[in-house]
């Protein structure tokens, strides 16, 4: 099965749950309709219909050795190891997640310094990192002020610095 | 007409707005001169921070960023052959060749002059075409609103990425993502968590999508683009020289409006057209692609002629045409105002307003231009590898700063992990941002329309202008199919 088929697959499989799955568990109908008026879950079901045909076409498609790549050119060529790819994607997700967490612990600012600073050492950045911790401690501290002194915005101190 | 124009250009004419439009067409200028740095993603950067101004300002703001940035796009195009955006990559095929030769100045205020050309004339028809179209649109009904809404998504989906069926699936996503949140009878879908009762805001989706991939792709792949500025050498654009791409100009300016003032087309397909047609037409046309400034011309007027001409849709209909017109009607929607016909009974004033900062912002970019060029060798020379984390933060900090809320940063950072796996599927984002926006619109205008016709579903094609829209549909389907079937024949028998 090529790429291409599983990609159409997938689709269909995620339109599909949201029909099964998704809208009779959570598009709850109201009791009383005025008049013609459609009920909520009819719209989420039309889309979810044309996405789960479409899907199967790209899937049909795909068997038939038809349909494009399921994957940009670039991004076929990469020969870096499928790990890697893998581990820094990974890092990545780690983290946004981290960040998302440490603001309520440590606060908005110093989240977004350390989110920062990460950011520029997963781009591999070695040459410049003077100028990377710089830019990381700096540039959060003035946005910071700007948003915070210029426009008012209350960012999350944090449990630390309450 | 003259009079409201009048009042509105003292309104405009204020320092503050100057300096507004200023800061827009320079910000534009270097960010579209940053490779891998897009005019959408100007535009959506700034976004947070219209929160926070006045109407008209603030959509000036970002009209000027859009015309910047195409602008802008061309400078990479020319000194390192990397188009900023993807409307000037016609622009590099005869501005680096021209650059080689020493000649990198020339080509740049060739193309400073045809965007400003282009501009001006995008600027014109816009205040002549949208009003009378916004006056036709308020003869016609929820089944023609729907019609249109659905002519516009299919054309994105068509002519974004490389396949029909990956774009429509693409605003299959974008539509059911939109129906999150409270419907138009007070009914909570997919109401996951409490913060969902409320749907999801238009700037955490279109800046995840739009701005986070870039970064998410450096880090991933890590080949941020390696090329070396070229130095501007001869910067002289003669009389006899403009004379004779003066044809070209005013051709590519008119490819421009029209094709930008059909909703999806934009920028990008404009300048290639005008790109053939110039060579197609040209004495020169065997020189194109090998260093010919006419190609420049014809590029660069046409992209930035559709700049102006793509508001033409989004301020008479409310429909946006590509995705940087999406993010403005995501700024409009923020200061209270609708896009669409009823805009030009309500809020005249601001649309006047609106028109005549976008004829001074053509003049400013013709003075951004001048002044940025010297330094454009230095910003075209910026690693990606510090830029990007930059980016993230601003979209951090605006993202919490519109709506106070860590709901929308988390949105943020998930639509962007979502941006970067549509484009490991090789599924345009384009068609998701205009679907997740026009999702609402459309489903308004689909249960209006069904219930004035006690579920008639014939209703959709019960007048002249649905019909048009319905064949307008079948043919941008069937073109784009045939498009398809033609190049899956090319690969084939290249593959043989």
């Amino acid at each position: 099965m090529t790429s291409t088929t599983l990609r159409g697959l997938g689709i269909a499989l995620f339109f599909g749950i949201v029909i099964w799955v998704l809208i009779p568990g959570y598009v709850p109908k109201p009791a009383f309709l005025p008049g013609f008026a459609l009920p909520p879950d009819f719209w989420p079901r039309v889309i979810s219909i044309a996405g789960l045909v479409f899907g199967l076409i790209a899937a049909g498609l795909g068997l038939a050795g038809q349909g494009t790549p399921a994957l940009p050119a670039e991004v076929a060529e990469d020969d870096t190891p499928m790990g890697t790819l893998l581990a820094r994607l990974g890092l990545l997700v780690a983290a946004f997640v981290a960040f998302v967490l440490l603001v309520d612990v440590i606060g908005f600012l110093a989240a977004a310094i350390l989110l920062t600073g990460a950011g520029i050492l997963l781009t591999g950045e070695r040459r410049l990192l003077a100028w990377g911790a710089g830019l990381a401690l700096i540039l959060p501290v003035c946005l910071y002020l700007f948003f915070t002194e210029a426009l008012g915005t209350q960012f999350p101190p944090g449990l630390l610095f309450n | 007409m003259l009079n409201e124009l009048m009042t509105a250009l003292q309104a405009v004419a204020t320092l503050q707005n100057f300096l507004i439009m200023a800061a827009g067409i320079w910000g534009g200028v270097i960010i579209g001169a940053i490779p891998g740095m897009t005019g959408t993603m100007a535009v959506t950067l700034a976004l947070p921070f219209t929160f926070y101004m006045d109407p008209v300002p603030s959509i000036l703001l970002l009209v000027a960023l859009y015309k910047g940035s195409t602008y802008g796009g061309s400078v990479s195009a020319i000194l390192i052959r990397t188009p900023g955006t993807a409307s000037a990559a016609c622009t590099a095929l005869d501005g680096y060749p021209l650059a080689q030769q020493g000649k990198a100045g020339k080509a740049l205020n060739m193309a400073l002059y045809s965007s400003v050309v282009g501009d001006f004339f995008s600027n014109i028809s816009l205040i002549f075409l949208a009003a009378p179209l916004a006056i036709l649109a308020l003869k016609v009904g929820p089944p023609e609103y729907f019609m249109l809404m659905v002519f516009a998504l299919t054309t994105v989906a068509g002519v974004s990425g490389n396949s029909l069926l990956m774009g429509l699936l693409s605003a299959c996503f974008g539509l059911l993502l939109a129906t999150a949140g409270e419907d138009m009878y007070g009914s909570f879908r997919f109401a996951f968590t409490g913060d969902m009762q409320a749907g999801l805001s238009v700037a955490p989706v279109l800046i995840g999508l739009f701005a986070l991939p870039e970064l998410i792709k450096l880090i991933v792949f890590r080949n941020p683009p390696k090329a070396r500025a070229m130095a501007l050498g001869d910067d002289r654009v003669s009389g006899k020289e403009f004379r004779g791409v003066a044809k070209t100009l005013f051709r590519g300016s008119f490819i421009g409006v029209i094709l930008g003032a059909i909703p999806g087309i934009g920028p990008s397909a404009a300048a290639f057209f005008s790109y053939g047609s110039a060579q197609r037409s040209s004495p020169r046309g065997q020189n194109f692609g090998k260093g010919e400034i006419e190609g420049v011309a014809a590029s660069e007027s046409a992209n930035n002629g559709a700049c102006g001409a793509t508001m033409i849709p989004l301020l008479a209909l409310g429909v946006p045409g590509d995705v940087i017109t999406g993010v403005m009607l995501g700024a409009f929607m923020i200061q209270g105002l609708t896009p669409g016909p009823l805009l030009f009974e309500t809020n005249i004033h601001e649309v006047y307003m609106l028109f005549i900062g976008m004829l001074l912002s053509s003049v400013l970019l013709l003075f951004a231009g001048k002044f940025t060029m010297r330094i454009f060798t230095t910003i075209a020379k910026i690693p990606p590898t510090l830029l990007s984390p930059v980016v993230l933060l601003l979209c951090l900090f605006g993202i919490y700063a519109i709506g106070n809320s860590m709901f929308d940063v988390v949105v943020l950072l998930a639509l962007g992990l979502v941006g970067f796996g549509m484009y490991l599927l090789d599924i345009p984002t384009a068609p998701f941002l205009i679907a997740f926006i026009l999702g609402p619109m459309i489903e308004e205008n689909l249960r209006r329309a069904l219930a004035t016709s006690r579920g008639d579903p014939m209703v959709l094609l019960s007048s002249p202008i649905t019909w048009i829209f319905a064949a307008l549909i079948l043919f941008v389907v069937a073109l784009t199919a045939r498009r398809e079937i033609g190049k899956a024949n090319q690969r084939k028998a290249e593959a043989q």
